[in-house]
């Protein structure tokens, strides 16, 4: 048998699907059997992850003789490669099965079999040996050398960045400028409603900054929940993904309107997509999240890049986060105010009690940690006079009622700001120094609390 | 010992076999470990109740050395893009030399790969590196058919083939 010729990472562009795997395997009776298998999924250097998709001769033989052989072959260069293999495991649940469902729509949607492949199962397995046949006849395809360059470029802007809003812009502006990314989504991780929410966007319609996702609940809840990339190269309409997010939203509850819920601004035909969980000190902080109308944009390569970007993220935002602690917030001099005109017909807004919705006439303008934020301001600003507050004030006043002292205060004051931004002129909040916002009231406030 | 009568091929099998598929040829040895390889092609005879497969020595040491080990062999014969799939298992397979015929045979294989190949997005050159080959590496496996099982992906998956009655 021939020796291992090169690491398993190198082989991964056998593993995208393009071309069907076969997989032999032996009963222990001594017949041989040969199936296709539709995926074999990197895991590590040690380890594959084989579909398991039917009750088949396949799944008697190595639940019987774990030894199994594989056989792939490169989609471009079309070198054979065999891998030996011993079964290990069979998992249903967790982030290996989890990537691997979603891959398999995709690869079951490109060979035309939706409703016929199913994931029952992810089957792990050892490598035992990685044997090359032969030499490659055909070239790759150039390489990517690129790629690297861009994440220097990304990580060194990224980096640069002294506030989360110019952290999350940069990083969609880098995505288009340098991986030529069009259409992409970051959301954080609310811990107290475990719902991500959208807080910022690049191409799209509407910014669809506020709209909130469920853990689970698609290509990006799915990240989330399972703390792992989720790729999808071939989409369509009857996976259900891109459809679970339109149908996350939930009903009003008594008294409150319905209509608090901001649409997701998604594709409405993607036909790839990839959402990477940003993760810092073990936390789950939110989800970067790509799309496209190409099948195929996204390979294992660029799931790397985005992991990277992620994690540069993760820990940038949290950098950033410290920095505005209560126990190190220096008091910086507040911007100089410029006096505004109030005048014009008084502004209407409403806070229901039950979940802190905001309502600017019948117009909803956000909910939750964000609302309360809003609504202590508008207070504040009603009664004193007040226009300037601090994150140290916000993060410590009861009635805000943040989870702790590590709950993300500045993506939700992003949240607000982008918001309100959106809703018009009237109202807006600006940063006026390190720690510190600014309410401007162009009109008269005319303030009702609805009780629960 | 009963010799077993040779499976009854579907007539969409046995078409699509003799349009020059893609074939995957396994064993293993006596150890229980299993080798596969992709044929170069093959050669039908009695309505698929024999075949021949071809292999390159270099690349398919081991199932060689199973099939003469053991005499063991399945065989696998799919259209790519009708997924269109069956199964052919052998205990009574050897290993047999390469006659004069055989290039031929490879070369009319070949070109029919490059139309079949080329109908799921692959050039044809892609599929001349697949099959390419050195004419003194060939090796042929010679099997007749015991059983055969429907593999096109779906419900019916793994059904077995019932034997051929008037063959018996």
């Amino acid at each position: 048998m021939s020796t291992a010729c090169l690491p398993l990472s190198a082989l991964r562009a056998c593993l995208e699907g393009a071309i069907p795997s076969m997989m032999a395997t032996t009963a222990i009776d001594g017949t041989p059997n040969v199936a296709y298998i539709s995926q074999v999924f990197y895991m590590d250097e040690g380890h594959v992850a084989l579909s398991f998709q039917f009750f088949n001769k396949t799944r008697q033989n190595i639940l019987a003789n774990p030894r199994a052989t594989v056989l792939l072959l490169h989609p471009v260069t079309a070198q054979f490669f065999r891998l030996h293999l011993r079964y290990l495991r069979t998992e249903s649940a967790g982030p290996v099965f989890e990537s691997m469902k979603a891959q398999l729509a995709g690869i079951a949607s490109h060979a035309g079999m939706d409703g016929v492949f199913r994931l029952l199962g992810s089957d792990i397995y050892e490598v035992l040996e990685i044997e090359c046949l032969g030499q490659p006849l055909l070239p790759d395809a150039p390489a990517r050398c690129s790629l690297l360059g861009s994440l220097r470029q990304t990580a060194q802007r990224l980096s640069a960045c002294t506030s989360l809003e110019s952290l999350l812009d940069t990083c969609l502006d880098t995505l288009q400028a340098l991986l030529g990314i069009d259409h992409a989504m970051l959301l954080m991780l609310d811990p107290l409603t475990q719902r991500l929410y959208t807080v910022a966007s690049l191409g799209y319609d509407r910014s669809g900054v506020g709209s909130e996702i469920a853990l689970g609940d698609g290509v990006i809840g799915v990240a989330a929940r399972e703390r792992t990339p989720v790729r999808i190269s071939h989409m369509n309409s009857a996976y259900l993904y891109s459809r679970a997010l339109r149908k996350s939203v939930q009903p009003g509850e008594g008294a409150i309107p319905s209509a608090t819920e901001i649409p997701y601004p998604g594709l409405h035909e993607p036909h790839s997509q990839l959402a990477v969980p940003i993760v810092s000190g073990g936390r789950l902080l939110g989800v970067l999240f790509v799309e496209s109308p190409q099948d195929l944009r996204f390979n294992f390569e660029d799931e790397d890049a985005l992991v990277v970007i992620a994690g540069h993220l993760g820990a940038a935002i949290d950098h950033l986060r410290d920095s505005t602690q209560p126990a190190d917030a220096v008091a910086e001099a507040a911007e100089p105010a410029q006096s505004l005109a109030v005048d014009g017909p008084p502004l209407r807004v409403r806070r229901y009690q039950a979940n802190n919705s905001i309502f600017i006439g019948d117009d909803y303008l956000i909910k939750g940690v964000a609302g309360a934020i809003l609504w202590c301001m508008l207070r504040e600003h009603r009664t004193r006079g007040r226009t300037e507050f601090s994150n140290r004030e916000l993060r410590l006043d009861p009635t805000i009622g943040l989870p702790d002292v590590s709950d993300n205060l500045e993506a939700r004051l992003v949240l607000l700001q982008r918001r309100l931004r959106e809703y018009g002129p009237d109202l807006r909040l600006e940063k006026c120094g390190r720690g510190r916002l600014r309410l401007q009231v162009r009109r008269p406030l005319e303030l009702s609390d609805v009780a629960a | 010992m009963d010799t077993p009568s040779p499976p009854q091929l579907r007539p969409e099998h046995l078409a699509m076999m003799e349009r020059g598929v893609s074939a995957i040829v396994g064993s293993c040895s006596r150890a229980l470990v299993p080798s596969v390889m992709r044929a170069l092609g093959y050669r039908l005879a009695g309505g698929g109740a024999e075949i021949t497969v071809y292999l390159g020595r270099s690349q398919a040491r081991q199932l060689l050395q199973d099939v003469a080990d053991t005499g063991r062999v399945t065989v696998v014969f799919s259209e790519p893009y009708s997924h269109l799939t069956v199964q052919i298992k052998s205990a009574r397979a050897r290993v047999v030399p390469v006659d004069g015929g055989a290039l031929a045979e490879l070369a009319r294989y070949q070109a029919a790969m490059e139309l079949q190949v080329g109908l799921v997005g692959f050039e044809p050159r892609f599929v001349q590196a697949m099959l390419n080959h050195d004419p003194a590496d060939l090796a042929g496996i010679h099997l007749l058919a015991d059983v055969a099982f429907d593999q096109t992906p779906g419900p019916q998956a793994g059904q077995a083939l019932s034997p051929n009655p008037s063959a018996a």
